[in-house]
């Protein structure tokens, strides 16, 4: 299984792998030049190194309202906060590998990106993001689409809180195409530890059910079932072959990178 | 010892204990609308707890503790016949081997009582004035000793005070003004045509009550020059009505002696009389001044008195500012007597110290109010 940073053998980058020679021409650097090849041939020929990246790497965003949600120890930093710092981490580790990368924002007024590699990239990915706003629920009306743009072998992450079940069986369908599909969960500390003193309306931000309840008094109830579901959830995907990272928006940022693609960062 | 509030209808405020109660309690009843995605896991079984509860005791105990402290405070505690049996001595400044036995409490017969552990305070004591406040304000039935020297100062009226006092004479002497009359500083001397001759009679007594050595300030000219600013007394030698600007400089102090001449409608009475009770000097106050006229004319015929030893002393004790009354008296003739009235000892006023225990508690209160606390709610 290919990721960034452990996929060295598919990205040779540029100088490193040989393609071709060609005849010197004025302006080329002279340590470019193959001197043993002159040393044969008497004449001057230059190594040129294709560089090509062979890996895309897609960033598939929730934006649906429940990413909306944040710690009240915290206020501000919602889950799609923390999805777009992600998001960013992402595009840095896919430039220091040089590979190509895209994005996805689905949605009513979504963001398709095709993918590039470069500075430049990665400056679009922050301006398209900065405009990104969580509301309504999450919606892929057009999954061809997704056929069509995600190549084969591409990698796919997906940043999102998981609870939409349309998220989850968009990922096991590019995973069953081979699309090589990894997620990271994001979920609020509130939802880890259910740390409510005294009584509250729930609202939920996408179907607008409401729960009333104590929050102690719902609290071991409500975590143990989470848990449950988490567990099922990841079973799942595992089985399906998505990759599974968990972010807790009080934890550090980069720990579901490393947990994906390993601590090296080249 | 009785406490007592002195304005009970302040304990009224103490309603406002309502006031930390409500704000305590309304941050339990509200509900509070959470956003809260992972809805499906939640069970709405248990319903929020709806029984009284406060928030952060503590606070709520202390601040209900201020309220109730400043509402005490406003009705104005006291507690009254708080007796303290320790006997005082009194101490009048002066006297001497002023030996208090242990056990007493021994303070200086001076304003505000200091402790004897204090110097002697200086300044006039109004030992009488002192000695009804502090026999007023002792609790019945202390027993009150006085150390006096000798002579004291006293005022007229006698001491009757609510007490049997022990009134012990011992040495010393007791420091206070003594009523002189000095003479004045300088003299004023007008004088008109044919008073010459009394004019230099005034001049030669006024220049003996100087220093020998010191030049007499002596303004002696005519009549018809001008009066210098100066509060000196003033000889108007001048046999005419007198001018209302001399009037008026007697109405804001001054002395004014007049000639035998000068007429004037001001009622006098005889302040120097001869050896038959014949007036020579007759004297009337008028505004803050005193107003002078000689009855006869000043000569050695006219008036023999001219020529006696004392007169330059006579004209000085004339023209000086009168001398206060006599203020000392022997001691053992004022020993204050146990007739006088009794008064009830006002009740002593806690609000001082109330006000520092309230002054902690609010300290303690805001300590708790604004430091690290757990914020429980979401």
């Amino acid at each position: 299984m290919s990721g960034i940073g452990a996929h060295a053998s598919r990205n040779r980058g540029a100088g490193l792998e040989f393609a071709q020679y060609r005849a010197y021409e004025p302006g080329d650097e002279v340590r470019q030049v193959d001197w043993k090849l002159y040393a044969r041939s008497e004449r001057l020929f230059v190594r040129e190194a294709e560089r090509e990246s062979p890996l895309t790497l897609w960033i598939v965003v929730d934006a649906s309202a429940s990413m909306a949600q944040g710690d009240a120890a915290r206020p501000g930093w919602s889950r799609l906060e923390a999805s777009k710092l992600l998001a960013v981490g992402l595009a840095e580790l896919a430039l220091a590998g040089a590979d190509r990368f895209g994005w996805i924002v689905p949605g009513e007024r979504g963001i398709v990106a095709a993918p590039a590699d470069g500075r430049r990239q990665r400056d679009r990915l922050r301006l398209d993001f900065a405009a990104v706003v969580a509301t309504g629920t999450f919606a892929v009306t057009d999954l061809g689409l997704l056929y069509e743009r995600i190549g084969t072998h591409d990698l796919v992450v997906v940043l999102s809180d998981l609870f939409d079940d349309a998220v989850v069986a968009m990922m096991l369908r590019l995973a069953a195409a081979r699309r090589d599909v990894s997620a990271i969960q994001i979920l609020t500390a509130e939802e880890r530890d259910f740390a409510f003193a005294g009584g509250h309306h729930f609202v939920d931000p996408e179907t607008g059910s409401e729960v009333v309840g104590d929050g102690p008094a719902m609290r071991a109830e409500f975590v143990r079932d989470f848990e449950a579901a988490r567990k099922a959830l990841s079973a799942r995907l595992a089985a399906g072959g998505v990759r599974l990272a968990t972010h807790f928006l009080d934890e550090a940022a980069d720990a579901p990178l490393r947990a994906l693609f390993g601590s090296t960062l080249r | 010892m009785t406490p007592l509030l002195l304005f009970p209808a302040a304990l009224g405020a103490v309603v406002t204990l309502a006031l930390p109660l409500a704000i305590h309690l309304s941050r339990r009843s509200e509900l509070r609308r959470i956003d809260f995605a992972a809805l499906r896991w939640l069970s709405a079984r248990p319903r929020p707890r709806t029984r009284l509860r406060f928030d952060e005791r503590l606070l709520l105990a202390v601040r209900l503790l201020l309220l109730a402290l400043i509402a005490l405070w406003l009705a104005r505690p006291a507690v009254e016949g708080a007796t303290d049996e320790t006997p005082w001595v009194a101490v009048v400044p002066g006297a001497s081997n002023a030996v208090v036995p242990p056990g007493a409490h021994g303070v200086w017969l001076a304003p505000g009582f200091p402790s004897l552990d204090r110097p002697a305070p200086g300044g006039p004591i109004a030992v009488s004035s002192l000695l009804r406040q502090l026999d007023a304000e002792l609790p019945r039935g202390v027993r009150l000793t006085v150390v006096v020297p000798p002579e004291i100062t006293a005022d007229a009226e006698r001491l009757h005070l609510s007490r049997a006092v022990v009134w012990r004479i011992v040495g010393g002497f007791m420091s206070s003004r003594r009523p002189t009359a000095a003479p004045p500083n300088g003299l004023i001397i007008r004088y008109a045509g044919g008073r010459e001759d009394a004019a230099r009679y005034v001049r030669l007594a006024a220049a003996a009550w100087q220093a020998p050595g010191h030049a007499p300030d002596i303004d002696i000219a005519p009549a018809s020059q001008p009066l210098p600013q100066t509060n000196w007394p003033l000889v108007w030698l001048v046999p005419e009505s007198v001018p209302a600007a001399l009037l008026d400089r007697v109405q804001h102090g001054d002395t004014i002696l007049l000639d035998v001449a000068a007429t004037t409608d001001i009622a006098m009475d005889t302040a120097w009389a001869d050896a038959v009770g014949k007036p020579l000097v007759m004297s009337a106050a008028l505004g803050r001044g005193r107003i002078l006229r000689l009855q006869r004319r000043l000569g050695s015929r006219a008036m023999p008195e001219l020529l006696e030893p004392d007169f330059a002393a006579r004209l000085a004790s004339l023209l000086a500012q009168p001398s206060p009354a006599p203020t000392r008296v022997a001691a053992r003739n004022v020993a204050p007597t146990a007739d006088g009235p009794a008064y009830t000892p006002p009740a002593q006023d806690l609000r001082p110290w109330l006000a520092l225990l309230i002054a902690a508690v609010f300290f303690v209160e805001r300590l708790l109010a604004s430091g690290r606390r757990v914020r429980v709610t979401a």
